[in-house]
């Protein structure tokens, strides 16, 4: 629990730090701050588009073995290049770790807010992130 | 699209009024986002996230100001991203008014709602804001916007921002002063890709009639002083929100903006909003706009993939673009 406290802070730590927060449409209509989620799954398709850039995983429940694809929204591409992306830093078959806030239709739909690929950390550019 | 916006909003409106002021209460005791979101700021002066030493303000070869690049060097402005203009309202001082300040602090004071994010954490509606100089209506639009956390706004819809908001969504904009042509352009990056042209050519406002209501509106631009760029709007129309925040408007608002540049970097936005047909007195905004030395600005069409559309549905659970289905019948599939 402790340390998944601290993950949070250091999230916000990091969205706080970050020079170009991209806003297109409301994020608490749709997501749910306090819904945080942490998934690990098998990329399937990136929609590498405005106003938002889309990815998709597989994502396999240990117990059951059941297979769900996720829905991941991110910022714009070009919020995302201004945060260390390319287009093709994220493809199909990649096994990334994935935090954020769940929607809150209940949906297999989630707002990302970081990303872990290859042991490396990117910020999502995300519409969760910090205003004036 | 707008007939059933506003007939939803309408109905809506009429279902919150009703149950507004349980809810008020409540939100005011989860303290307001935008009181919170706005710590640190500082009176009318934004955060500059410049660093580097602080150098005096271009001008062009007349004396007025330069509100753009220096010849060789590249750079744009770094629009912040002020979700609640409310919370920016300043006195004749140019300073936020001392009950902002004091609602900051209580919100401090009490934890409340820090989480930034296109919105989050409590919002207190109309009745949370005493300075802004409410009609019934648009502090009841206003509260249902609030309750139902920017669900309609029509940014989301990849609408542009307009009026003062264009300066407050954060995307990146230039401005490209034309004196021979006796006309100042304004660029945009993101906020629908989009541009404005302030006529410096003295002419008068069209009248009434000949003035087609637009989102960015009619603007007509003179030099108060040297280093005062005044820029007069009308002729907006009622598909925009003041702020992200849900602050209405209609089309008898009128904005008065002064645009000056303190130093190098920093952009100092003021805008006086006259609305008669929203709010029963006039008020003015400020922050500051940093400059991003070395800038440019990229493409940005928020209308090529905008899943927000497609997810979007209202309050009767109906989606609001797309098929409808048939009663009995599920939504088309993809459309979620």
């Amino acid at each position: 629990m402790r340390t998944k406290f601290a993950v949070v802070i250091a999230g916000l730590v990091l969205l706080a730090s970050a020079r170009t927060i991209v806003a297109h449409h409301s994020f608490s209509a749709e997501f749910d701050a306090n819904k945080p989620f942490k998934l690990t799954g098998t990329v399937t398709k990136v929609e590498w588009m405005n106003p938002h850039t889309f990815f998709y995983i597989d994502v396999k429940d240990e117990k059951t073995g059941k297979v769900t694809n996720w829905a991941m929204e991110m910022g714009s591409p070009n919020g995302l290049m201004r945060a260390g992306w390319t287009r093709n830093t994220m493809k199909a078959g990649d096994v990334v770790e994935v935090e954020g806030s769940l929607a809150k239709d209940g949906s297999p739909t989630g707002n990302a807010r970081s990303v872990m690929m290859n042991g490396k950390r990117l910020f999502a550019a995300s519409s969760q992130g910090n205003t004036q | 699209m707008t007939t059933s916006l506003r007939t939803a909003l309408l109905s809506a409106t009429a279902v919150v009024v009703f149950s507004s002021s349980a809810w008020v209460l409540g939100a005011q005791q989860a303290g307001g986002e935008g009181a919170a979101a706005a710590q640190g700021q500082g009176g009318g002066r934004g955060r500059g996230r410049q660093s580097g030493p602080v150098t005096p303000t271009p001008r062009l070869p007349d004396g007025t100001v330069n509100f753009g690049r220096v010849p060789g060097e590249k750079g744009v402005w770094a629009v912040p991203y002020i979700t609640n203009m409310a919370m920016r309202v300043v006195g004749k001082d140019g300073q936020v008014l001392p009950e902002i300040q004091q609602a900051q602090t209580a919100a401090r004071a009490g934890g409340g709602g820090a989480r930034g994010g296109g919105g989050g954490g409590g919002r207190g509606g109309s009745k949370s804001e005493p300075w802004i100089p409410w009609m019934p209506w648009s502090a009841a639009v206003y509260d249902y916007n609030s309750k139902n956390e920017s669900k309609y706004d029509p940014e989301g819809y990849c609408l542009p921002p307009g009026g003062p908001r264009m300066m407050a969504t954060p995307y990146q904009m230039e401005i490209i002063q034309q004196p021979e042509h006796k006309r100042i352009i304004m660029i945009f990056e993101g906020a629908t890709h989009i541009w404005r042209e302030i006529y410096m050519d003295g002419r008068k406002f069209p009248g009434d009639d000949e003035l087609n209501p637009t989102y960015l509106g009619y603007s007509v631009g003179r030099w108060e002083n040297p280093d005062t760029l005044l820029v007069e709007n009308k002729g907006f129309n009622e598909n925009s929100w003041l702020d992200y925040f849900g602050h209405p408007h209609t089309d008898k608002m009128e904005v008065v903006e002064r645009w000056t540049r303190p130093n190098k970097q920093t952009l100092h936005y003021e805008a006086t909003v006259t609305d008669p047909g929203a709010y029963s007195r006039p008020f003015t905004m400020a922050w500051d706009i940093p400059w991003r030395d070395g800038g440019e600005l990229p493409e940005y069409i928020c209308q090529e993939n905008n899943r927000y559309l497609n997810r979007l549905e209202d309050d009767l659970g109906q989606p609001i673009f797309g098929p409808r289905p048939q009663p009995g019948q599920k939504r088309p599939a993809g459309t979620r």
